[in-house]
């Protein structure tokens, strides 16, 4: 079973079509390239699948499931307990003043002790006796839609957020690297594994024992990832600092931390030196044999016919051809359309 | 490793600095003559600490520009009136109501946040000065409920262990801001460096970095505004008892607001420490400087209540203005600055070798001299 599936996808702005019904399949532990001209659609179609954009048409299944939040009977309590409780708070204050007569004031003697039950059964009886129905009712009503669309609304949104897709175990890197510039670049990495952290807001504000058995655990595989990508040494840098290759190996190690199966990497030997190249392709080799697949768009033939497995060539958003590096520098499609005449001549 | 954790430890020692001023502050004034003595002002700058702290959560880590933040003190103040006051059936008495306050703070930081999720930058401090305008509004105008312009007193004082809080000693009030104050600090402390502050702190820096690293920037940012509200409705709990009313609602206005604002700024954004300092500095000038010099003055007969221009203390907001335009043009990452805002404010340096780009084919170069891109060789120094 393929680890990533694209079938039929299709991204359109406006008038705009920039992926036209691409399909490819990504296997599991493979390097998969994706390579073509600038403004081809290589990185709509990383945006697609990591769920920055929606899909116009066609489908991007992951392990062979699409990546949606499901519709649970948990969600549909939560959006009707908010809708009913916005209910609740619009009819409460459309009727506030006569509310509050009716329950607390009718029932408050100084210094006494207070009859929460009457008070209770008194604001039933004032909502249902004395308030007309296009007081209570229209505005209980009116509560329970805004709330019941509102809440909706914000679940129907984030059923494909990229923080779903990546606590699926999906990671990417940018093509210009978005660091967090004024983060440490051991604090960037623990930013990675957040997913994979436990503590909640009181283990957090009460430093209980949890708290500290997880910095340590955190902190102790982030220090193992940065010497994988060889940036031990730099852990307490700020990650602006860092030199431009080791930003990217940065990156690299961020997306490594949620410990995904898939990661993506969007041009990552962009603006590298020869031998910093080089280092790269070591670099991805490793990742992939630590069990984790590659998907890779990237501009420089040497890295793309060095690691590849396999290889997908866009474009004007159309997939032109497909096969192994060596198939594809043999297909004249693809020569004409992305190695240009300097091949040829 | 040693470097980061020395980098963390060097960051906690202003905390205890002004620890150690504070606690020595009640005992100078039992030796210092009648005008020198602070300690009873100082109460007022522990509550804008809060306040601060609140707002600090907001816009200091998570990057929200927040205008709104007197409408929940305002809430944290009328929350602790209506169920600590004997004229409402609830009583629950001092302790209780401050324990309750910031929970109704942060219900109404959800119900802010929730609707204003998807707004950044200038629309939400808009939408949250709105905020702040309604909450008044209300609270003017539900007058069954909130007793309208007059407030509502008398309001419980303190009680300690059967020590009863008056109005007349200051030094228990003094000790109880101050416990509170070094509370609400240690809390703020263990979120920055948990999960949830590099969280804060990611979606500032790069929210769609943060939401593809698997950060549910959603609920971080309601998170943020709930415990910024409850915070700052804290600081109106406390404040209500130390008036020993709630006062009027038009007394929570946007120049509250502002001077949070102004706090948070001139102390160093995104720093707990100096959101510490920028309230000394902030309430000292304005309670504490002015003051004194409007009595001195007017001993010596330089100003008087004829002409009010020659009273130091209505000089308030000139001198805050002055101080904001100030600040911004000669130290805009504030007093104390966390490392963080200072390198981001701080631009004009000369580019580092990665930001080079090749012209000939506009391909970043690193640190080579050779493009690596089209072969043109690149300038060598910058």
């Amino acid at each position: 079973m393929s680890v990533l599936d694209v079938s039929n996808l299709t991204m359109r702005f406006g008038g705009l079509t920039a992926v036209n019904k691409v399909d490819f399949a990504v296997d599991p532990r493979q390097i998969f390239s994706i390579i073509g001209p600038n403004g081809a659609g290589k990185t709509t179609v990383f945006n697609a699948v990591t769920g920055i954009y929606e899909p116009t048409d066609g489908q991007i299944r992951f392990q062979g499931h699409e990546i949606r939040r499901p519709l649970t009977a948990r969600t549909i309590v939560g959006i009707g307990a908010i809708a009913i409780l916005t209910g609740l708070g619009a009819l409460i204050a459309y009727n506030i003043d006569g509310l509050w007569r009716a329950v607390i004031t009718a029932n408050f003697k100084y210094l006494q002790p207070f009859p929460y039950g009457e008070a209770f059964g008194d604001f039933f009886g004032y909502v249902f006796g004395a308030l007309p129905w296009t007081s209570s009712i229209l505005p209980f009503l009116f509560g329970l839609a805004i709330g019941g669309a509102g809440a909706f609304v914000v679940w129907n949104r984030s059923r494909r957020t990229p923080n779903v897709i990546a606590q699926r175990g999906i990671a990417r890197t940018f093509q210009n690297i978005r660091l967090f510039q004024e983060m440490t670049v051991l604090e960037n990495v623990l930013v990675g594994m957040d997913t994979r952290m436990r503590t909640r807001f009181w283990h957090m504000a009460l430093r209980l024992p949890l708290y500290w058995r997880e910095k340590r655990e955190t902190e102790a595989a982030a220090m193992e990832l940065l010497r994988f990508v060889d940036l031990a040494d730099e852990a307490g840098y700020v990650a602006r600092n860092l030199p431009y290759g080791h930003q990217r190996r940065l990156e690299i190690a961020r997306a490594l931390a949620s410990n995904p199966k898939l990661i993506l990497l969007d041009e990552p030997a962009a603006g590298m030196n020869p031998s910093e190249t080089v280092e790269l392709m070591a670099l991805i080799r490793k990742v992939r044999e630590t069990g984790v697949t590659v998907l890779l768009i990237e501009h420089h033939m040497r890295v793309v016919m060095g690691i590849s497995d396999h290889v997908v060539v866009l474009d004007y958003g159309n997939k032109i051809a497909e096969g192994t590096p060596q198939e594809i520098c043999r297909t004249e499609r693809v020569i004409e359309a992305y190695l240009g005449k300097e091949q040829i001549g | 490793m040693s470097r980061w954790a020395q980098s963390r430890a060097s960051w906690l020692k202003p905390d205890f600095v002004f620890l150690a001023v504070a606690l020595v502050i009640p005992v100078l004034d039992l030796i210092l003559p009648g005008f020198l003595q602070i300690g009873s002002q100082m109460r007022q700058i522990f509550l804008f600490a809060i306040l601060g702290l609140g707002l600090n959560i907001v816009t200091g880590f998570t990057g929200l520009l927040h205008l709104g933040v007197a409408a929940f003190m305002a809430i944290g103040v009328y929350a602790f009136a209506i169920l600590s006051s004997e004229i409402y059936p609830f009583r629950f008495g001092f302790w209780g109501a401050l324990a309750l306050t910031p929970v109704v703070g942060a219900l109404a930081g959800l119900l802010l946040g929730a609707p204003t999720l998807r707004l950044r930058g200038d629309y939400l401090a808009i939408v949250t000065l709105g905020f702040g305008e309604i909450v008044q509004d209300v609270l003017r105008n539900v007058e069954t409920v909130t007793k309208g312009t007059q407030g509502i007193n008398p309001l419980p004082y303190p009680n300690v262990f059967g020590y009863e809080f008056v109005t007349e000693t200051y030094q228990p009030w003094y000790f109880l801001f101050l416990g509170i104050v070094v509370l609400v600090v240690a809390l703020n402390r263990n979120i920055e460096n948990s999960r949830l502050g590099r969280a804060f702190i990611s979606v500032r820096e790069d929210e769609l970095a943060a939401t593809c690293m698997g950060i549910n920037t959603v609920k971080i940012k309601l998170v943020a505004f709930a415990l910024g509200a409850a915070l700052c409705s804290l600081a109106g709990g406390l404040w209500a008892s130390y008036l020993g009313s709630t006062g009027e609602p038009g007394n929570y206005d946007f120049q509250v607001s502002i001077l949070a604002v102004c706090i948070v700024i001139v102390g160093g954004m995104g720093n707990i420490s100096g959101v510490l300092l920028g309230a000394l500095v902030m309430i000292g000038i304005d309670s504490l400087v002015l003051v004194q010099l409007t009595r001195y003055l007017q001993q010596q007969g330089l100003s008087s209540t004829a002409n009010v221009m020659s009273m130091p203390n209505n000089w308030k907001y000139m001198i805050f203005g002055l101080a904001l335009v100030l600040m911004m043009r000669f130290k805009p990452e504030g007093l104390l600055p966390s490392r963080r805002v200072k390198a981001e404010l701080h631009h004009d340096e000369p580019p580092k070798p990665a930001d080079r780009l090749c012209p000939n084919c506009g391909y970043p170069t690193g640190t080579s001299t050779v493009c690596t891109e089209c072969g043109a060789t690149v300038a060598a120094s910058s």
